[in-house]
């Protein structure tokens, strides 16, 4: 087996440990509106290491779980996820994002982005709007940074990012 | 997958870009049913697994929340049984006091002790009553074994009582049976640290016998008359030949009183049947012995008689009419006027006594 397959496999994993951190963990943790989400670290971490299309696609299968999954309107997460795929696949040649902090800035960012499209596009009063983005969307970027931050530094070879940042 | 330096934007990745985004547009701007359809499809088909999952994990939580209440009613409940006896005391002084003002011919205010973690509290009480609810200086506070004390200062939510305890208590006092009259003051001499009283100014030739309740006697126009002071437990001393004082174990403890009555709305001439304490119970149970035993007697007595009034009637009939006759032989005495003999009295026509 290739090294390029090995790590293909081992990202993969990663990403399945997410999605089981998502789904197993979250609901355990703190409130839902401030507790990190792994299914957007498993978006970013992939995106900025994967063509913009293959992104693109890959936010469009994670929008579509989480149309599936929550009772906002449906598409509007699919929408939010695929330009924030593609976004953080395009941004990766633009930031130095080897870089651990920056990717936990992108997974911060790309969170925040993502609440701001599902927002606009459920149609959701101005008053909530400021709400979600100045309070509970910051707070939850910088739970969801963290943990990328320590997903990161788990499988830091997998990642292939640069630790002495 | 691309490494950085290997990234090129094909068209390809235009076109699946396109592709998602359109189709992203097509769900948000489709109609809302075929939305739910597809959710509903989604989560019963690839889903069901991430849903299974989130719902352990619901389960789990919402466990580990019932397990934590559980715990805590467990502990509120053994915390809650360490009082169910102060808990039942309570309740029986309550019951108390709701009996008390049933037979209370006057008005009441009930109020609360506000017990003060003070040495010197239960010589003056802090009572929940005031101005407002009608508590004047001088109102008398009673509990349902007896007299508390009197209420020194009323402010508008509360009020101040100076108990038996308090140095300055005076009451004017008489014993059940009526024969002694003195002042009942507290006694300096407690015995093991409770407090006691003193039946003071009792002539000398009125002996109290122990065990004899001492209610207040009215004088003075402070206290109601008959409300219960203390029990005659022993002397304290005999002042030169004139006066004896008598210690007194007192009806009512200010120190553990929770809930009192304050008596309000004038002067009420006697208390005593609002307070049946021992001795009065005991009065009064001697004294429906008494009736009874008289009432058994007169019955007795109307029985003796009734017997020798049946003796007599026996003795004075002649003995050839003592034998019973039968109904058909009974027949009416000949009438003197018809030329008759008057015949001997029957034996059962007459005789209507038992």
């Amino acid at each position: 087996m290739s090294p390029n397959r090995v790590s293909r496999v081992q990202l993969l994993l990663v990403m399945l440990l997410l999605l089981v951190l998502q789904f197993y963990l979250r609901p355990r943790l703190w409130d839902a509106r401030i507790s990190p989400d792994f299914l957007l670290i498993a978006l970013m971490l992939f995106s900025m290491r994967s063509s913009p299309g293959v992104a693109a696609v890959a936010g469009f299968v994670v929008g579509l779980i989480a149309d599936t999954l929550t009772p906002a309107r449906f598409g509007a997460a699919t929408l939010a996820h695929t330009l924030v795929g593609y976004l953080g696949s395009w941004g990766r040649s633009v930031f130095f994002a080897d870089n651990i902090l920056v990717n936990a800035g992108f997974v911060a960012a790309g969170l925040w982005v993502r609440d701001l499209i599902v927002l606009l596009a459920s149609g959701t009063d101005h008053r909530q709007l400021i709400t979600e983005l100045t309070l509970y969307s910051p707070l939850q970027a910088l739970t969801t940074a963290g943990f990328s931050l320590i997903v990161l530094l788990t499988f830091r070879s997998m990642f292939s990012v640069r630790l002495d940042a | 997958m691309l490494s950085s330096s290997d990234r090129r934007y094909t068209r390809r990745d235009t076109v699946l870009f396109l592709l998602c985004f359109g189709l992203s547009l097509f769900g948000l701007f489709s109609p809302t049913s075929w939305g739910y359809g597809v959710a509903d499809t989604l989560r019963q088909t690839v889903l069901s697994p991430l849903v299974w999952l989130q719902t352990q994990a619901e389960e789990g939580r919402t466990s580990r929340v019932r397990f934590r209440q559980v715990t805590s009613e467990r502990d509120s409940t053994a915390y809650l049984a360490q009082f169910l006896p102060s808990l039942r005391a309570e309740n029986e002084r309550l019951r108390q006091l709701l009996r008390l003002s049933r037979r209370l011919s006057t008005g009441y205010v009930s109020a609360e002790v506000l017990h003060q973690p003070q040495a010197m509290d239960g010589r003056t009480l802090l009572l929940s009553a005031g101005a407002r609810e009608g508590i004047s200086v001088f109102s008398p506070v009673v509990s349902p074994e007896g007299l508390i004390g009197v209420v020194l200062s009323v402010s508008k939510r509360s009020s101040v009582a100076m108990s038996w305890a308090h140095p300055e208590f005076r009451v004017s006092a008489f014993t059940v049976s009526g024969n002694a009259f003195g002042v009942v003051a507290p006694s300096n001499e407690g015995r093991n640290g409770e407090g006691a009283l003193e039946f003071r100014g009792v002539p000398y030739r009125d002996s109290v016998p122990l065990g004899t309740m001492v209610l207040s006697s009215g004088l003075g126009g402070v206290f109601p008359k008959g409300v219960p002071v203390g029990t005659v437990i022993g002397t304290v001393r005999e002042e030169a030949g004139w006066e004896r004082v008598y210690r007194l174990r007192p009806a009512a403890n200010p120190g553990s009183a929770a809930h009192v009555l304050i008596l309000v709305g004038g002067r009420v001439q006697d208390l005593r049947t609002a307070f049946p304490g021992d001795s009065l119970l005991e009065a009064l149970r001697l004294d429906s012995i008494a009736r009874l035993r008289r009432a058994d007697s007169v019955a007795q007595a109307i029985r003796v008689a009734r017997a020798a009034r049946r003796d007599s009637l026996l003795r004075a009939s002649p003995p050839q009419v003592r034998a019973p006759v039968p109904q058909a032989q009974r027949v009416a005495p000949p009438s003197p006027i018809l030329g008759g003999t008057p015949a001997a009295p029957l034996p059962g026509a007459g005789d209507s006594t038992p």
